[in-house]
């Protein structure tokens, strides 16, 4: 297994820039997620580490060797694609023997490195079958023994979920991340969902337009978000913005009022805002309560999930405003109701869209 | 419970009494087409039949039983044409095949000016036929033709050379004129079959080191292999029944080198009027033909068994 390294990454189709100076460092054996909207280009990305498309600039790094104008094949790295891009005339034997034919092996050496693969896939009954006969997860499975067959130093997943039903996703995510630490094996996977993000990755890189908006782990993110749009892309249900004015500065915080009328100190370092200037304040659905004093919210759709109530409705008249309350919470969709949050668990973001550092920011867990 | 399976038994009866017109709804929407059939294939097909147990000609007809068959069973010239004629099939069949599939994968190749050539490859296909061999009878012109001018032109003859005038130059130049008709609609359909094999499986199999040779063996050949299979039958009927060209190009000539059965049924029962005989040959094609096909069928089918998703 090995590090992987992006140098200064570009990459243009035409005149369309569609990588802006990647540098990341992946460490040996870590599980890498990089995750974004559609058309942010984290699959270009994953293409250009696996030789399937050339950088315009940058060079990418694995296991301390420039592997930027080898072949895929020469790179050390196998991938799983989201069609699972199996072969439907070969069997389930053939399909993860595939790439050890390709290199001539000894039969008795690619049927152990099967046989292997299927003993941890548990698809040793399934070798004789053709793809057309397996299910959606049993077809991902075949997938991934055809990457483990190589011993590869770098696995590359690009969406493999995403073909699955949402019961399966939520299965295939738990045996990915046992494939993971029993394989120990340096991967990076490729998603736009963040859950998988969140729940797989040892760190996630959050891709936007093109460019790293961040990298860290799973709570880093989620705890002190860069910007406005990781803020907004990370945590389910999405963080609520909320227009506030800034009404002072001092050394305790920024003092806001929100869309509303509600006015807070929030403490975070307030050096590039001044009274007067327009921020928005990001609220995590999960970190408000019912109270009697706080943000007028009125509640348009009420959504019960026994556990938790997902609220909708509204603040300040047009500003969307989403709340994770206690499942037996009384509401009543087309009332008010007032919501606390504390300020320690607020978020201010500049005009630009980049967070002002929390001061009181709870500490990480791993 | 005893009025629950009265319901049901009643609402049996109602479905039941509901699929007879059906029946008859389904027999009116096919039987148009049944009658279409029946008068321009069956009908033909039945007098075909007829006929070839009769000594027909311009004077009338008389029934001979099976002596037109035992003439052809006995006759070595027959013998000869069947051969020539499976000969004349597999030779441009495997042309057609061949070139086709070469033709495909270039017209496939991400190469600039695809589109182009992909319109190139009709015109074969889409001139007439007639105005294409007319073509072609003079570039095998010996004194006119560019062939024979650049065979001269070369040292390779030191004459005109007329193709079509010697037995051998005659088949193979009727063989050539056959591959160049029939080529462009098999490349079209290989084409069309590599571009439905997803471009992941070739992205897949790159990552794992194979190349070009190896996916094109391993990948692009099983996966159009159904189309292969079923091109190289619609073919060979097509080349087997192929009759303008011969004609056109030779009349069967010279001396019954390009006769193929489908010329000489068609010189027997046209041109020597000689109606009982022809259609005995025209029933024995049908019956190759027959044959041929149900072993393709088979074929296709042990091919779809192997090379399927099931």
């Amino acid at each position: 297994m090995a590090t992987l390294s992006l140098n200064a990454i570009n990459k243009s189709f035409g005149s369309a820039k569609v990588l802006h100076d990647i540098s990341l460092a992946i460490e040996d054996k870590e599980f890498v997620v990089f995750v974004g909207p559609s058309g942010c280009g984290k699959s270009t990305l994953l293409r250009i580490i696996a030789g399937l498309e050339e950088a315009t600039s940058g060079a990418i790094v694995i296991g301390g060797e420039d592997v930027s104008a080898a072949p895929p094949v020469e790179r050390g790295i196998s991938m799983v694609f989201q069609s699972y891009a199996l072969y439907p005339h070969l069997s389930v034997y053939e399909n993860i023997a595939f790439p050890l034919r390709v290199q001539k092996l000894e039969k008795a050496d690619m049927d152990s490195r099967v046989q292997r693969a299927a003993d941890i896939l548990q698809l040793t009954d399934k070798l004789q079958l053709k793809p057309g006969q397996l299910s959606g997860g049993q077809r991902q499975r075949v997938a991934i023994g055809r990457s483990i067959v190589r011993n590869p130093k770098v696995f590359l997943f690009d969406e493999p979920l995403s073909n699955l039903d949402a019961a399966l996703r939520g299965d295939m995510r738990v045996e990915l991340s046992q494939l993971h630490q029993s394989l120990d094996a340096t991967m990076v996977y490729v998603t736009h969902d963040q859950v998988e993000a969140m729940t797989m990755a040892d760190r996630i890189v959050v891709l936007n337009g093109g460019r790293v908006e961040q990298f860290g782990t799973p709570m880093e993110l989620y705890h002190h978000p860069k910007t406005k749009f990781v803020a907004s892309f990370i945590g389910q249900p999405n963080m609520n913005l909320v227009p506030a004015t800034v009404q002072g500065v001092d050394a305790s915080g920024v003092k806001v009022e929100l869309q509303g009328g509600y006015q807070m100190v929030l403490p975070v370092e307030a050096s590039t805002v001044n009274s007067g200037d327009k921020v928005e304040v990001g609220i995590r659905p999960e970190h408000v309560t019912l109270g009697s004093e706080g943000l007028e919210i009125s509640v348009n759709v009420l959504e019960r999930l026994g556990g938790v109530s997902i609220t909708y409705g509204t603040i300040g008249g047009d500003t969307r405003f989403c709340a994770s309350l206690p499942g037996d919470a009384v509401i009543a969709e087309g009332a008010p109701m007032t919501l606390s949050v504390a300020p320690g668990d607020c978020h201010v973001f500049d005009a630009a869209g980049d967070v002002l550092r929390r001061k009181a920011a709870p500490a990480l867990v791993a | 419970m005893t009025d629950i399976a009265t319901e049901y038994a009643a609402t049996g009866t109602k479905q039941k009494a509901k699929s007879l017109p059906e029946a008859v709804f389904a027999w009116l929407l096919i039987g148009p087409a049944m009658l279409f059939i029946a008068v321009i294939v069956a009908w033909p097909l039945a007098e075909t039949i007829r006929l070839s147990f009769m000594e027909a000609g311009l004077g009338g007809e008389e029934y001979v039983g099976l002596a037109n068959y035992q003439d052809l069973v006995e006759s070595r010239k027959f013998h000869q044409t069947i051969v020539r004629t499976f000969y004349w099939m597999f030779l441009s069949v495997a042309l057609k095949l061949i070139l086709g599939l070469i033709g495909a994968t270039l017209l496939n190749a991400a190469v600039p000016g695809r589109a182009l050539f992909r319109v190139l490859v009709m015109p074969p296909w889409i001139i007439p036929m007639a105005i294409g061999m007319i073509g072609w009878l003079w570039l095998y012109n010996g004194y006119f033709g560019v062939l024979s001018g650049t065979m001269m032109s070369l040292g390779i003859t030191d004459g005109p050379f007329e193709f079509l005038a010697y037995k051998q130059s005659a088949f193979y130049s009727a063989v050539v004129a056959d591959v160049w008709v029939g080529t462009p609609m098999v490349t079209l359909f290989f084409l069309a079959a590599m571009q439905g094999v997803s471009r992941d499986l070739y992205e897949a199999a790159w990552v794992d080191g194979a190349g070009r040779w190896y996916r094109f063996r391993r990948i692009t050949i099983p996966q159009i292999m159904p189309v292969i299979v079923s091109m190289s039958l619609l073919s060979a009927i097509f080349t087997f029944n192929s009759f303008e060209i011969i004609w056109i190009l030779t009349e069967g000539g010279p001396r019954g080198a390009t006769t193929t059965l489908i010329v000489d049924t068609y010189k027997t029962a046209i041109s020597n009027f000689k109606f009982g005989e022809g259609s005995a040959r025209a029933v024995i094609i049908v019956i190759l033909l027959g044959a041929f096909s149900l072993i393709y069928l088979n074929v296709l089918k042990y091919v779809n068994r192997k090379y399927g998703t099931k």
